[in-house]
């Protein structure tokens, strides 16, 4: 079945998808459950060959969109299509979806089985997709390749407590890799890795998307390592994605108020600038405004209209979007004033 | 720099940490010396397993076993009550140690989660710390410097009364500061305390902290990977790589042009915020495992501009540059031949638009 491929074909693609969870009940007797949108309405497309980095915060979301995407959690709302198929999402995985979208996670010694060998995880992942057993082996082989651990026969017979951090991470992908995924998603693979050898493994996870014409997603809090890696990246605030563009336009010219908040939280001794850092209004970060827009409790920007309206998602032109009121156009701000009347 | 910087807290010399015995024993931290002036801010630079850890709890005393230090002096220059008394650490008795602690030396950890009680309210633990200092005091007293504590790092006075679990990640290291800084230290170390927060919070908390330490004057090991948060808050800063001091310089100055290849390789392993995108190489190969440190300089398998002699010797920390900075590294040693890269060299005014 192999299809031919060319870059920028749309490969995945989830449209307003959502997660809700149980949240923690309010006390009392008669007590409420608390419903907590993890994610809220999100829509985006991974393309063959191309790079999508989903940046944000602890808690914004970005987690539970990856797993959704992997079909690990099932969304409340939304739709999921696979190269223009509707996925029936209520049903069970399928191996065959699992074989075309592979999930790489953060902490490497945390996935990986510390009592079985490197040759065990890499071949384990082949025989369930039905890989004839002579070829595990070789396929085992040639995945090492590509994420380059050579010699193989060094890294084969290891068990995971004898490899780096950084080793470890890449025997993870190539086992995400050994089954020929179309997508694969990377939930903050680099950062549990010490300093000086994450840019490999983001240079490495850049060469495969680019030579095997993968769709990927990176998983992010750090937007510098974003801007590197990425075609198109998207901001993820509260569950819901505040901007999105392609290229660098998100880190060199951001709209939202909360995306230039992150690009002027970074450390960044070019502009030294401790004296005058940005602020935002201090408030406990996990309270978030869920009738208007989210992130109007800490914005400095904030307007009336902010408080009680969901901002529409603005189009700023050449796939530039922004969802917040200061950019709104007119006619969406009438249109508000009219559905309150 | 002002007369304070001057005035020593911190004197550091020959200090060895090993973790074991015997043939077992593994070095974390190799030959350490430095001094720390008053109200200065010293960034110590690394990755995980460089030592950088291991040399703090070392200072404090507050190493588990089997860590054992192995060589040494400490001198922690006391002020306040005290002020002028020279307290050797490492020969100093449990009671004496105790009495210099959080009053004249704190320390923030990384995971405020861990160093919070979970079953206490916030405003115990400060109670808690207060008494046991001062006996004398009375509780409403206790109180009312809690709430002004709480105030200095911009958290409500109703946060006492708030267990660990309800506070988010960013309030809880607040109150770890507000902690650290109860009793008046001269001295506060700081164990990556922003490194599990978002860059957001790291700045808002970033930001309290130098403007506490303009107006409370104290000195400050900050402590963190991260070389870029390093040059914006410190005095001057110290990269270590597997155990050892491979360059100490101002801050500044670090960074306008770094000397050793592993500071260079560091600061090239962090994607930049503008620019053009091109490709980085960061450092290749992996950090050292200490149980075989490799002979010569620790750095030579992973290093550029390696030849014969950093295979075999290891290079000694001196100051160059008139004796305001200092590099472990062979190549700016006086009788080497060997061509000082551009990037690793005086001439160069800044790393902008360099590669690795």
């Amino acid at each position: 079945m192999m299809e031919q491929v060319t870059r920028g074909d749309i490969v995945l693609e989830a449209r307003g998808l959502s997660r809700e969870f149980a949240g923690r009940n309010e006390s009392g007797l008669f007590r409420k459950k608390r419903r907590v949108r993890a994610v809220d309405d999100v829509s985006i497309t991974l393309r063959a060959g191309e790079v999508l980095a989903i940046v944000g915060e602890s808690g914004s979301g970005k987690s539970v969109l990856a797993r959704m995407l992997a079909r690990i959690v099932v969304p409340t709302e939304g739709e999921l299509l696979l190269r223009g198929e509707v996925i029936a999402l209520r049903e069970r995985r399928t191996a065959a979806y699992a074989g075309e979208v592979q999930l790489v996670l953060q902490d490497p010694f945390a996935s990986a089985n510390p009592v079985r060998r490197v040759r065990h995880s890499l071949e384990r992942p082949l025989l369930i997709h039905g890989t004839p057993k002579e070829d595990v082996v070789v396929r085992a082989r040639e995945v090492l390749a590509s994420v380059a651990l050579t010699p193989q026969d060094e890294y084969l017979d290891r068990y995971p407590h004898e490899l780096s951090g950084g080793q470890l991470q890449r025997v993870n992908i190539a086992r995400g890799l050994s089954v020929n995924p179309k997508v694969l998603l990377a939930d903050e693979p680099i950062s549990m890795l010490d300093v000086s050898v994450r840019l490999g493994v983001l240079n490495l996870l850049r060469e495969l998307c680019d030579t095997r014409l993968l769709a990927m997603m990176y998983i992010t809090h750090d937007i510098a390592s974003a801007r590197y890696i990425a075609d198109e990246s998207a901001v993820m605030y509260a569950g819901q994605v505040v901007e999105r563009a392609r290229g660098t336009r998100v880190m060199d010219a951001p709209i939202h108020p909360y995306t230039q908040l992150l690009v002027d939280s970074v450390p960044n001794p070019e502009k030294l600038s401790k004296q005058s850092s940005p602020t935002a209004h201090n408030v406990d970060s996990t309270h978030f405004n869920y009738e208007g827009c989210r992130f109007s409790p800490r914005c400095p920007q904030v307007m009336d209209i902010c408080r009680g309206n969901q901002p529409p998602e603005v189009d700023l032109g050449d796939g530039h979007m922004a969802r917040c009121w200061l950019s709104a156009s007119d006619a969406q701000r009438t249109a508000v004033k009219i559905l309150a009347k | 720099m002002n007369e304070d910087s001057l005035v020593p807290v911190l004197d550091v010399t020959n200090f060895s940490v090993d973790y074991g015995y015997g043939d077992d024993a593994v070095r974390a931290v190799s030959d350490v010396s430095f001094s720390l002036g008053r109200s200065q801010v010293l960034g110590v630079a690394g990755e995980s397993g460089s030592g950088k850890s291991t040399l703090v709890y070392g200072l404090t005393r507050l190493l588990r076993a089997p860590g054992v230090i192995t060589s040494g002096e400490v001198t922690l220059h006391l002020a306040g009550e005290r002020n002028g008394e020279a307290f050797n650490v490492l020969t100093a008795s449990e009671d004496e140690l105790r009495q210099v602690r959080w009053s004249q030396v704190s320390i923030v950890m990384q995971s405020a989660l861990n160093a919070l009680n979970p079953l206490r309210r916030v405003g115990k633990e400060f109670d808690e710390v207060l008494r046991r200092h001062d006996r004398t005091s009375s509780k409403t007293a206790r109180q009312e410097r809690a709430i002004e504590l709480l105030a200095l790092v911009g958290l409500a006075a109703d946060r006492l009364q708030r267990f660990p679990h309800e506070l988010s990640g960013g309030q809880r290291q607040r109150v770890m500061i507000a902690m650290a800084l109860a009793l008046r230290p001269e001295l506060v170390i700081m164990d990556e305390p922003t490194t599990a927060l978002d860059v957001v919070t790291q700045r808002e908390i970033v930001s309290e902290l130098y403007e506490l330490r303009q107006k409370l004057g104290f000195a400050m090991i900050f402590i963190t990977h991260d070389l870029s948060l390093l040059v914006e808050l410190a005095d001057e800063i110290m990269v270590m790589y597997a155990g050892e001091i491979v360059e100490r310089a101002p801050a500044v100055e670090l960074h306008g042009a770094p000397r050793h290849p592993y500071t260079l390789g560091l600061m090239n392993s962090f994607p930049p915020l503008q620019g053009d995108r091109v490709r980085m190489t960061g450092i290749p190969g992996s950090p050292p495992n200490l149980k075989s440190p490799p002979g010569g300089c620790a750095f030579h398998p992973r290093c550029p501009s390696a030849h014969d002699r950093c295979r075999t010797q290891a290079p000694p920390l001196v100051a160059i540059e008139d004796g305001h900075r200092s590099v472990a590294c062979w190549l700016h040693d006086s009788s080497s031949t060997e061509v000082v890269p551009v990037s690793l060299s005086r001439r160069a005014a800044s790393r902008i638009g360099q590669g690795a």
